[in-house]
């Protein structure tokens, strides 16, 4: 069940100036530390453009939403841009509601993403 | 059936396993369509063999908030037809075309009086679950806790 607890695996990547989170399994509350990990080291790096690659068949709770809106703060924070790849428009329009689009735009694909960011 | 990989029936042995089977039947459910409704009467469990059930918490006529995606073999839906007052806490919809095990909770109490055995492995499963969910909650709460810190802290 996605509530059980679970950890994500999530792998850095740079591509140029972008530095891509690709996050797997789905996205709840048990997913700060690791997601709350990757950020910091991705900033410790000394990453200004960050891209969360989403896994397309990942599920994302109300606790993943809380997640990604702490995430997003905290890129606010530090002045670094923010695009969302690999969720489906089901999630588009939740993220449209929470106000996560105002922070991140969503693409279709990482392509796209790391084009626009760059 | 999938009974075996569903947390209420870990730790059965093959013949509480088998009495379960003979209780329950399959059911198809299309895409999109509810299977049931956040305060409805709870008269079923239901496991899902193929495609999924997403659980949500409706708000509002438009809102609603995820709670979960119920796959193959990670879970089961419909746990408030375990315990009174037997009503459904979530609203849960068809993701995709999906089949479904369904067990009548009246058929899982018959077993729990016949074998209570049965009755305490399932309820003790259930337990186990419910203070996880809880867990995850208080994480939750937690997290929109500290983002509401932040946010008046740096507005």
């Amino acid at each position: 069940m996605a509530m059980q607890q679970h950890t994500n695996e999530i792998h850095l990547e740079a591509q140029g100036a972008v530095t891509i989170l690709d996050i797997r399994g789905d996205i709840t509350a048990f997913s700060e530390s690791a997601l709350g990990d990757a950020y910091r080291k991705a900033s410790e790096q000394g990453a200004g453009k960050l891209l969360l690659k989403i896994e397309k068949e990942a599920y994302i709770n109300s606790g993943g939403i809380a997640v990604l809106i702490q995430i997003l703060a905290q890129t606010r924070r530090k002045d670094q841009r923010v695009a969302i790849t690999g969720i489906s428009e089901h999630f588009k329009k939740i993220f449209n509601m929470v106000g996560i689009t105002k922070f991140a735009d969503v693409f279709e694909s990482t392509e796209l993403a790391v084009q626009a960011l760059t | 059936m999938s009974a075996a990989s569903c947390y209420l029936f870990r730790n059965l042995p093959d013949e509480k396993m088998g009495a379960l089977h003979a209780v329950s039947h399959l059911q198809t459910i299309p895409k999109e369509q509810w299977l049931f409704h956040k305060g409805e009467r709870a008269e079923y469990i239901y496991l899902v063999e193929e495609g999924a059930i997403e659980l949500v918490m409706p708000v509002e006529p438009d809102i609603e908030i995820p709670v979960a995606l119920i796959r193959p073999g990670n879970g089961c839906v419909g746990v408030g037809a375990l315990l009174e007052p037997y009503t459904y806490s979530l609203s849960a919809r068809c993701k995709e075309d999906t089949r479904l095990t369904v067990i009548a909770r009246a058929d899982i109490y018959a077993l729990f009086e016949s074998d209570p055995e049965f009755g305490s492995t399932v309820m003790t499963n259930l337990a186990q679950r419910l203070l996880e969910r809880l867990r995850e909650t208080r994480e939750e709460v937690k997290i929109h806790f500290m983002n509401l810190i932040q946010s008046a802290t740096f507005s």
